[in-house]
């Protein structure tokens, strides 16, 4: 076998045997008492449980529900960050002095503010949609202003002097134009949102896949493997929503220079 | 499925590299160095400038400092007759501030959390440049840790918290394996990004000069990789803050986030106003830290970034 086929062999197949091999020796550790039950669960009992949760209503409206925050609160960040990052962006007294502003409260981590907002609003929907809002906004709003800004002057000249203008020269010169700056902040805000929603329902006590971990905790070590199903049930909620943003990332920018670079280091490297 | 993960981990690194522009955008025009590199480097700014240099000094601080300024005066006198019971007078939250945490000694709330957090992020942090290192040096370790690598980066690491609290039990132990886990993954996976990223020429002159493996490691890679070390590292201390203030919500007796939740249980508003201006002002003064620290360790590539825009 050559070198090159058996080094495309292994890419292939070496992530499979890893991941087989950590869950035989999370088995191993858990079922010979090395690690005990009452800390941590055996890999079978929580693969088991967590098909055994998949068939109930318990967990697709947990996930429903932590979902539908997100949602809500993405659509929000993108509709607002757009516009207020837009008009900032065009001026730059403005951007300049919004930057520390948006600096400072970027800083405020926004559980700090559950405690008030849950006195205020209450332990449901909407207090997690302004959480997340409040998260995910300020890095996304950034992206937008540094997008706009690295935008060709000629660009926009160009669009000018073709009377493209208002509406029309929002969507169709400086959200393209932007996109890839916009993609990356829709998928830093998407992160911030899902910490957000599972943030909220653990210490917020709202419903969703956060609350279902800590009931499960809350239960004792039999509820254990409850409580790690759910956990992976939130990784594969990361991995879907994070992972959507980077295809859509890697097909919005493929013509970008940076994604030239990953191509070509790629096929250097990989 | 494999294949999503397999190629989309290096993407998971790269991209942050969009977040390295993001950090040197947003900081720059704190004013905080002279630098400016991404926001002004652009085709915004007019050409020449003829004022001298102390008053345009001025100029970038008055520009960075009015707004807050204003905010925080706007904030003083609307809420100065305020009678929600949610949203006390300006005035009276920093009296109670100052009473709170200086004069009755909440202070060492603030302690707690801080070294909760100093201790895990550093731990974090060097596992992650560590393993980001193994990982660039290996390609078999690379491709076999990838599946795992980039589920625990994409893993809300606050869904952890309750299994933190089955594994470690209550203690401030428990809360820095929490913050040092969070921490480890935005900077393993840009360190090892950034040194993929290392120019292929620059290895090769360092094998000709015959440098030897550290010294390459060193003085060529790790240098090369820093300014994405640098923004995963600043990455890893967002999610290290807010881990910290969570951990302290959940079966915790010290720490900021349990004087918060702890006003909140008492319905005392504005005892928990104090605690959200406080971890407010940790937060902002942390980042700015970090920056300050950032510019002054990687002043050579910020100047050579400043030449090449110009």
């Amino acid at each position: 076998m050559s070198t090159a086929t058996r080094n495309a062999w292994l890419k292939w197949v070496l992530p499979y045997l890893a991941v087989l091999i950590v869950l035989l020796l999370w088995q191993a550790v858990t079922a010979s008492g090395i690690v005990r039950a009452s800390a941590f669960p055996t890999m079978t009992d929580t693969v088991a449980q967590l098909g055994r949760e998949l068939v109930t209503p318990t967990l697709w409206s947990a996930v429903g529900l932590t979902l539908i925050a997100w949602l809500i609160g993405m659509i929000i960040t993108i509709a607002l960050g757009l516009v207020v990052g837009v008009l900032l962006a065009f001026s730059d007294f403005a951007a300049r002095s919004a930057a520390p502003v948006i600096e400072i409260v970027k800083a405020i981590p926004a559980i700090a503010i559950l405690p008030l907002v849950i006195l205020t609003i209450g332990s449901n929907l909407t207090m997690k949609v302004f959480l997340i809002c409040f998260a995910a906004f300020w890095p996304f709003v950034i992206q937008v202003i540094y997008g706009v800004r690295s935008m060709d002057p000629v660009v926009l000249d160009t669009s000018k002097a073709l009377g493209v203008r208002g509406v029309r020269r929002f969507f169709s010169v400086i959200v393209p134009t932007a996109s890839p700056y916009l993609v990356t902040g829709m998928r830093i805000a998407s992160a911030q949102a899902l910490i957000l929603a599972i943030i909220s329902e653990i210490v917020g006590g709202a419903d969703g896949v956060g609350r279902q971990i800590l009931l499960a905790e809350n239960n004792g070590s039999d509820s254990y493997p409850t409580m790690y199903a759910y956990i992976l049930v939130a990784g594969f909620l990361g991995l879907a929503l994070t992972g959507g943003f980077f295809l859509l990332e890697r097909r919005v920018m493929h013509w970008h220079e940076s994604q030239r670079n990953i191509r070509a280091n790629g096929a250097l490297t990989a | 499925m494999s294949r999503l993960t397999a190629s989309a981990a290096p993407a998971a690194g790269r991209d942050i590299t969009g977040a390295t522009a993001a950090t040197a955008a947003d900081t720059a025009p704190a004013g905080i160095d002279a630098g400016g590199v991404a926001v002004n480097g652009g085709n915004s700014s007019p050409p020449a400038r003829h004022t001298p240099k102390a008053g345009r000094a001025w100029r970038r601080v008055l520009l960075a400092v009015w707004l807050p300024l204003v905010l925080l005066i706007v904030w003083w006198f609307a809420s100065a007759n305020s009678t929600s019971p949610f949203f006390p007078p300006l005035q009276s939250i920093l009296t109670e501030t100052w009473k709170q945490w200086i004069v009755q000694g909440a202070w060492v709330n603030a302690v707690a959390s801080l070294s909760n957090l100093f201790v895990g992020y550093v731990v974090g942090g060097l596992i992650g440049i560590v393993f980001g290192s193994l990982l660039w040096r290996s390609r078999y370790l690379r491709q076999s840790a990838n599946p795992f690598v980039y589920f625990l980066y994409v893993l809300p690491a606050p869904a952890l918290l309750p299994a933190s609290i089955a594994i470690f039990g209550i203690g401030s132990t428990r809360q820095i394996a929490l913050i040092a886990f969070g921490a480890i993954w935005p900077t393993l996976l840009n360190t090892l990004d950034g040194m993929r990223g290392v120019d292929a020429v620059k290895l090769d002159t360092a094998r000709a000069l015959r440098l030897g493996g550290w010294r390459t490691y060193f003085t060529v890679v790790l240098r090369s990789a820093s300014p994405q070390v640098a923004a995963g590292l600043r990455a890893s201390l967002t999610v290290a803050i807010i881990l910290m203030v969570v951990s302290e919500m959940i079966a915790s007796n010290s720490g900021i986030g349990y004087f918060i939740l702890q006003a909140q249980a008492a319905f005392a508003v504005k005892k928990m106003w104090t605690g959200i201006i406080v971890l407010a002002i940790l937060g902002t003064v942390l980042n700015l830290i970090f920056v300050l620290v950032e510019r002054r360790v990687l002043r050579w590539y910020y100047r050579s970034r400043a030449l090449g825009n110009s």
